[in-house]
């Protein structure tokens, strides 16, 4: 078998291959595979001219224009802050609960998931803007704003108060990042913040020693929040979390990121 | 019986029609075959090593003029009509470290592969039209990499605008330029040199540095417009 036979071959594998793939960026960078092969094709059958352009615009130009046209449908954006166990940075990525639920809903829809750290209050702002497409990081069900709409809550939580034990000091409330509370709490500064079950867990690691400590009454749950104009991808990421709960793969990852 | 739909039937009739005409061709084969033809004497005549492009600049210059205008059309529609529409206002998403110092590392080869395609396009594989888009895509690299606005602040648009133009005018007078010596339009006047020296082909070289130039500001224009006006960058 010739090199120009193989290549022959190769060209609808690669073409099938692309067609058929989910996530873009792949079919993309086989399409550009696709115009490198028949390139060399076109130089064995010696036409050099023809082999160069196509790869230069094939393999070239136009991988980087559907690349540049992918960036903003390709993606996932998810706006968060970090919440430990359920999405927080670790080493160069991202780990826990939220970002395995996620980055597999946004393997389903053939999408690369993005996280932006924002602070919490902002996430909703963000999301009305149009910066993003999922809010996350210890969302609770009935959080909802107008333009927002929440997911049933897939996992049931608490809220704690945590308060200076002497009430004495300063009180400051309102922390930007998780980041902030968790050091405001390393310092022993004097705070008052209601915070969740997972960002609670996340500062009980530390030492709470000197504050008061008190759950808040009522049945909370986490979920996400999605932009009321994108209502299929509300429906889609709630038949993503149903299917999690039935499959019985939830309750695996919840013991595996919260125990 | 249904009639078939009029969007199956229009392309199943150009597609007959084409296959016809294919076999016409081959049955009624009009006059001396071009390739033998082309394959002695083209070098000579035309001073160009690379035999494609003394045919598309030399004899068929007529066609690469059209060609050219086709692209230049094609600019001036993108232009015209994204001029009027929305801005894109999403904050660009920051792009990893692999991606910018890739296109840091790749731009200046990129641009000098597509410089060296334009210079030496009649002696080997390349010419404008390829050396172009290299330099083009090496810009859009960089356009990946660091963001559209970066590139577009050091281009000045009513310079690079001033520029197509010009680039057009310029390949009208030089196809025009052999009137005035009593030549068709579009003859090579110019000595032909040493076949595979670099200085040789006479005008091939000035027609490719200018389609090279024109599809570099083209391509660049085309692409910032798109990701102005519709996406990001």
């Amino acid at each position: 078998m010739t090199v120009r036979t193989v290549l022959l071959l190769a060209l609808p594998v690669i073409a099938v291959f692309a067609l058929t793939r989910a996530r873009r960026l792949t079919a993309v960078i086989a399409m550009g595979l696709f115009s490198f092969v028949i390139a060399a094709v076109y130089l064995l059958f010696h036409a050099p001219d023809v082999g160069l352009t196509e790869a230069a615009i094939g393999a070239g130009l136009v991988t980087f224009i559907y690349i540049l046209s992918i960036r903003k449908t390709g993606r996932l954006v998810i706006l968060a802050d970090e919440a430990p166990g359920l999405l927080s940075r670790e080493n160069e990525g991202i780990t826990g609960l939220e970002w395995e639920i996620l980055s597999g809903f946004a393997r389903e829809l053939g999408l690369d998931p993005v996280v932006r750290f924002l602070p919490r209050p902002e996430i909703g702002h963000a999301l009305r803007r149009g910066e993003g497409d999922i809010g996350a990081g210890g969302i609770l069900a009935g959080e909802e704003t107008p333009g927002l709409v929440a997911t049933p809550g897939y996992l049931p939580t608490a809220l704690f108060r945590i308060s200076p034990a002497g009430g004495a000091g300063r009180i400051r409330h309102g922390f930007e990042y998780f980041g902030e509370l968790a050091d405001a709490v390393r310092r022993k500064a004097p705070l008052a913040a209601t915070v969740d079950l997972a960002r609670f867990m996340g500062l009980a690691r530390g030492d709470l020693t000197g504050y008061t400590v008190a759950r808040e009454e009522g049945e909370h749950a986490y979920a996400f929040l999605v932009p009321a104009d994108q209502p299929e991808l509300h429906s889609r990421l709630c038949d993503y979390l149903n299917r999690l709960q039935e499959s019985g793969k939830l309750d695996e990852l919840v013991r595996r990121y919260l125990e | 019986m249904s009639r078939p739909p009029l969007a199956l039937l229009i392309p199943a009739v150009l597609l007959a029609l084409g296959v016809l005409a294919l076999f016409l061709f081959t049955f009624f084969p009009g006059g001396e075959p071009v390739s033998p033809y082309l394959a002695r004497d083209a070098a000579g005549e035309t001073g160009a090593a690379n035999l494609v492009a003394g045919v598309y600049l030399n004899y068929r210059l007529y066609d690469t003029l059209f060609e050219v205008l086709v692209f230049a059309v094609a600019v001036i529609g993108v232009r015209y009509y994204l001029v009027g529409q929305k801005e894109g206002a999403a904050p660009p998403i920051p792009e990893s470290p692999v991606v910018r110092t890739a296109a840091d590392l790749l731009f200046s080869p990129l641009l000098l592969i597509g410089v060296y395609l334009v210079l030496f396009g009649h002696l080997s594989p390349g010419g404008g039209f390829a050396g172009g888009v290299v330099g083009g895509s090496g810009l859009l690299l960089c356009a990946i990499g660091l963001g559209g606005e970066v590139i577009a602040r050091r281009f000045h648009e009513t310079a690079l605008e001033r520029a197509e133009w010009l680039i057009l005018a310029g390949f009208l007078l030089l196809l025009l330029v052999p009137v005035l010596f009593g030549a068709a339009p579009g003859t090579n006047l110019l000595p032909q040199g040493t076949v595979g020296n670099p200085v040789s082909g006479g005008t091939i070289v000035i027609y490719n540095i200018l389609i090279g130039a024109k599809v570099f500001i083209g391509t660049w224009v085309v692409i910032y417009y798109f990701t102005r006006h519709r996406g990001e960058v």
